[in-house]
């Protein structure tokens, strides 16, 4: 694994752990895991994900380049911020 | 209770009582056939392109068997295609069933199955896709029939005739027991809602209409129906910019988009996240709002945002649609959410004594529910020789005679405006082995708004991680029924009974928080 995915899907994983699991027992959190087909996110969690990403890695997503299969696994989150970056550089 | 005043003016041949929807299509293409009917990003559909599309969508449907009265199933996001199927399924004499595209597949097939749909009509991309469910082939999509191969005189007389009364739409609604009903809507309950929308909101062609909620909802009947009426132009929001608020007031800011019609949370996420205030909406003079409670301080802030626009609380059930309506006036200050205001003057509204539940009765009543006549006989009462449905909310009156909502009778909960039973979500969790019992309660959350917990009593020695418990949910339903907190209880607490005790569930969720 390199340095940059490390450096992206570390606080990502973080974010989700602690806004969507929260008090509950830590659940192992699996990259490919679906997060919104399979139930962990809602659209609400989807909004408060988006800002946070976009926060976190100063980046500004347009409408055509995200959706809700876009942001459904932590690998696909991680490959969506790193073609974003590569655009900014 | 005294309906708000208002001018009468003669209506139009087309808007009288008995018009039935897709004639108020036909008129209006005569009269506007150049005029924008859709615009879908860069593609315009005029008036006369619609009809034609329409019609011509409407003979194949005959030459593959349909009939009056037969199901056709639409499982597509709005679009230009899916509005298309809705009036050529209307031409036919058939009943449209408009179903969400995201829900999970079982749950769209068992609805397909009980709507007993001889054709289905999907796909997210043009053309859709047609399937003759009963031989499980497929038909392909008219393509490339422009209006002038079709002249506009060719069409009617093959068409069924048609009463007001007969079914136009069946809308599938949340079940308590664990399968959603089909609410049967007749043309002139329709009717009824869309006519008077239009003039109480002095609806014209030069309307442009967005209404971002799915066709088997029925706020759609709003932007649908004023279009083919008042020749409003229906503004199609993409599906993909739906859920983030940001993207929806960008896209808002720049369609010239004059009426809008949502439930209150999209509105909320718009000036919250979406900041609305920093757009200019010039155009926008009307915002309607239904589905659920807009909570006051959210609101004030809205009608700040928009000083200019007409703001309108609707309220009702799908099977009454819209029965009562509530304008906010300028003073508006927030303290408390505001009322569902009075009666349409095409509802009859009364409040049952003895339980404070609102009954709503009149044109916009529904025929009844899809094959589920003791469910029907349950949701009716009788009145002075009227039929009335019991919409389960309890409501009081305020001094000036408006209605205020206070509350349900029965387990129903609303959730970013989708009606959800928790009852429904109990039954998934029961079809699953490793689950004994399963309790879902809603409460509050200040920053969230409603959420949903779930408690289960596992097998002894199972073991289950929350991801796929929810994931068990969210291959059943709708992931807005999916829970927020699922938690694990050695048993579900039971009253003296033998029935769960809720209020104690609910103690723990909110405890929990």
């Amino acid at each position: 694994m390199t340095q940059q995915t490390m450096e992206i899907k570390a606080p990502v994983r973080q974010y989700i752990q602690e806004h969507f699991f929260g008090a509950a027992p830590p659940v192992p959190l699996n990259d490919a895991m679906p997060l919104i087909t399979g139930g962990l996110i809602d659209s609400i969690g989807m909004i408060g994900l988006v800002a946070f990403i976009e926060e976190r890695f100063k980046i500004e997503f347009k409408p055509k380049e995200v959706n809700t299969q876009s942001l459904d696994t932590v690998e696909k989150i991680e490959g969506l911020i790193r073609s974003k970056l590569e655009q900014r550089s | 209770m005294p309906e708000r005043e208002k001018p009468k003016r003669e209506k139009p041949e087309r808007e009288k009582k008995d018009a039935l929807l897709h004639h108020w299509l036909t008129a209006t293409a005569d009269a506007l056939p150049n005029h924008p009917a859709l615009i879908e990003d860069e593609r315009v559909t005029t008036f006369a392109d619609l009809l034609c599309q329409a019609r011509s969508l409407a003979c194949l449907f005959q030459q593959n068997g349909i009939q009056k009265g037969d199901r056709i199933a639409l499982v597509m996001p709005k679009t230009t295609e899916a509005i298309v199927s809705l009036f050529s399924s209307l031409f036919a004499g058939a009943i449209c069933v408009p179903i969400h595209p995201q829900w999970p597949k079982d749950r769209v097939e068992a609805t397909l199955s009980d709507s007993g749909a001889k054709l289905v009509i999907d796909g997210d991309l043009p053309p859709p896709r047609i399937t003759d469910l009963r031989t499980r082939t497929e038909i392909p999509w008219p393509q490339g029939r422009r209006p002038s191969t079709f002249a506009n005189t060719e069409f009617p007389a093959i068409f069924p005739a048609m009463e007001a009364r007969d079914p136009a739409l069946m809308l599938f609604t949340s079940g308590s027991t664990g399968r959603p009903k089909g609410v049967v809507l007749s043309h002139r309950a329709i009717g009824a809602f869309a006519s008077w929308s239009a003039d109480q909101f002095e609806i014209t062609s030069k309307d442009r209409i967005a209404c971002p909620a799915p066709l088997s909802f029925d706020l759609s009947t709003l932007d649908i129906f004023n279009m083919a009426l008042r020749g409003a132009t229906c503004m199609i929001v993409p599906e993909s910019i739906a859920w983030m608020p940001r993207f929806l007031v960008q896209w808002l800011s720049t369609s010239g988009a004059t009426c809008w019609y949502s439930v209150p949370s999209l509105l909320g996420g718009m000036l919250h996240q979406g900041k609305l205030e920093e757009r200019h909406c010039r155009n926008l003079r009307l915002i309607l709002f239904a589905g659920e409670v807009f909570p006051g301080p959210h609101l004030a802030r809205l009608r700040a945002t928009v000083p200019h626009a007409l703001l309108a609380n609707l309220y009702g059930p799908t099977e009454t649609n819209v029965v009562t309506y509530y304008e906010v006036p300028q003073d508006f200050d927030g303290a408390a959410p505001p009322p569902i205001g009075r009666a349409c003057p095409y509802a009859d509204v009364r409040v049952d004594p003895a339980t404070g539940e609102l009954l709503a009765g009149g044109e916009s009543l529904m025929t009844g529910y899809w094959n589920r006549p003791d469910d029907t006989r349950r949701a009716f009462c009788e009145l002075d020789g009227k039929t009335f449905y019991r919409t389960g909310d309890v409501v009081s009156v305020a001094p000036d005679g408006d209605y205020i909502f206070a509350g349900r009778l029965d387990r129903q909960v609303k959730r970013r405006g989708f009606r959800i039973e928790l009852g429904e979500i109990e039954a998934a969790f029961s079809r699953s082995d490793d689950i004994l019992d399963a309790a879902a309660v809603s409460f509050d959350d200040s920053a969230r708004g409603t959420m949903i917990a779930a408690f289960l009593h596992l097998r002894p020695g199972c073991e289950m991680p929350i991801a796929d418990a929810k994931a068990h949910c969210a291959r059943l339903l709708p992931l807005y029924m999916v829970p927020d907190r699922i938690m694990f209880l050695e048993a579900i607490p039971k009253g003296s009974r033998g029935k769960t005790d809720y209020a104690a569930l609910k103690k723990l969720a909110e405890d929990a928080k």
